[in-house]
């Protein structure tokens, strides 16, 4: 595989990635595109050391950075037709979170546990690769993990047990 | 395993992920067996990726836009115009050669090396390259003879080189002949023939004899605002030198190919 053809092979996981981080659809294909170009730019620069889709997922990561440090969006709400994906209605609530719940959740997550959050349990990344990814200690990836649950737990409605009594505050979660 | 603490968020987390050896995961298994909140926290947890796979998941299966996938085309289509670039000057060169031959320019030479960068042929450019530096300056003194006197200079030029020797003609480029001197060179005496045009530019071409037969594709070079245009051609090496633009310098190399074979 060429290197072109590496990246092409790349884009739906970005675009699965940028979704999820963005939500709205334009503004996460504009990031990949973002991506795209400038990985594209500098491909024959590209030394193979390691896979292409990690290199990609880290220049979308810096994109990704820069954009929340220009217009950060604490706490953007959804609107309803915004959802793309219709959720899933009744069904066992037990066994199921409601979509919408969770896409609402994930958008008030700080940008940090949401990059987190989505790196390991949507992209399927391990620790490591998760860590290297997003330049951070492994350390401090799990704790962002693991207050990324949290959250989304509590802010799903689902909160249980007394790990949780900090409330719902961001300030508190940071 | 009753007495054991509450098991930690990390400790969980390399759980769930099943990072962690064999014997340490049957450890954690054992004690959630009488930590219900742990159990309670793993499931929540295997319902927030469901709800992200559910969610986000199908992104990946959506048909990708075409303004992603025109990054990508573009590319492509950069790459392959380079690629098929260099080959299209190869070809031309063999074409030269066989329509050479064809018009009876005698001994056949064969387009073999034609890709191989010798060491030779760079101190060949890097010869060209200083002489032209040299002479390319004189205001009063740019020629030995002048182009006036052509007989004299290919006579002188031929005796030097130990082979029949004649400036060719640029004027399809604009440059005209100035005149010619002799300059050395690794290999014994090489003629340096100096060419201006109506702006003033001057470049020059440098034919140096060579010690061993060989011959080359056309090579660039380029040293500041100087570039290159060389090659060797059986027993003599040529290179035309100048400061004009590379496309110019590369048509004047052509027309010198075409001439001198």
């Amino acid at each position: 595989m060429t290197v072109l053809e590496d990246i092409k092979a790349s884009i739906p996981a970005l675009r699965r990635y940028a979704r999820a981080l963005m939500r709205d659809r334009d503004r996460a294909d504009d990031l990949v595109q973002d991506c795209l170009e400038r990985a594209v730019a500098k491909r024959h620069l590209w030394r193979g050391d390691g896979p292409v889709q990690a290199w990609l997922f880290r220049i979308l990561i810096n994109r990704y950075r820069d954009l929340q440090r220009q217009s950060p969006q604490p706490g953007h709400l959804v609107a309803i037709e915004d959802l793309t994906y219709e959720p899933a209605q009744g069904g066992n609530q037990e066994a199921s979170l409601a979509l919408r719940e969770v896409q609402d959740a994930m958008a008030r997550l700080p940008g940090d546990q949401r990059e987190a959050l989505l790196i390991v349990a949507l992209e399927g990344k391990t620790f490591d690769q998760a860590a290297s990814l997003l330049d951070i200690p492994k350390g401090t990836l799990m704790s962002r993990l693991a207050r990324a649950r949290a959250t989304l737990r509590l802010l799903t409605g689902r909160s249980a047990g007394p790990t949780l009594t900090k409330g719902p505050s961001m300030g508190a979660m940071k | 395993m009753t007495d054991q603490t509450a098991l930690t968020d990390a400790e969980l987390l390399d759980y769930a992920a099943g990072q962690l050896p064999a014997e340490v995961m049957a450890t954690i298994a054992a004690r959630l067996a009488d930590d219900p909140a742990a159990r309670a926290t793993l499931a929540e947890w295997q319902r927030q990726n469901a709800a992200l796979e559910a969610l986000y998941q199908p992104v990946a299966r959506e048909p990708v836009p075409d303004r992603l996938t025109d990054v990508i085309r573009r590319a492509e289509a950069e790459d392959a115009a380079k690629a098929t670039g260099r080959p299209r000057a190869r070809l031309w060169l063999v074409a030269a050669t066989i329509a050479a031959l064809a018009v009876g320019a005698g001994a056949g030479w064969f387009a073999r090396d034609l890709t191989a960068p010798l060491a030779a042929s760079q101190t060949l450019a890097a010869n060209a390259m200083r002489a032209y530096e040299t002479y390319v300056v004189e205001v009063a003194h740019p020629v030995e003879v002048a182009a006036s006197d052509a007989d004299h200079l290919n006579a002188w030029m031929s005796k030097r080189l130990g082979q029949e020797t004649r400036p060719p003609d640029f004027a399809a480029a604009g440059f005209t002949l100035m005149g010619g001197r002799i300059v050395p060179s690794d290999q014994g005496a090489a003629a340096l023939y100096m060419y201006d045009n109506a702006q003033g530019q001057r470049i020059t071409l440098y034919i140096a004899p060579q010690g061993a037969s060989s011959t080359t594709a056309f090579q660039f070079a380029q040293q500041g605002a100087t570039s290159s245009f060389y090659w060797m051609d059986r027993d003599l090496s040529y290179a035309v030198v100048g400061t004009v633009p590379r496309e110019v310098l590369r048509s004047i190399a052509l027309a010198a190919y075409d001439q001198l074979i």
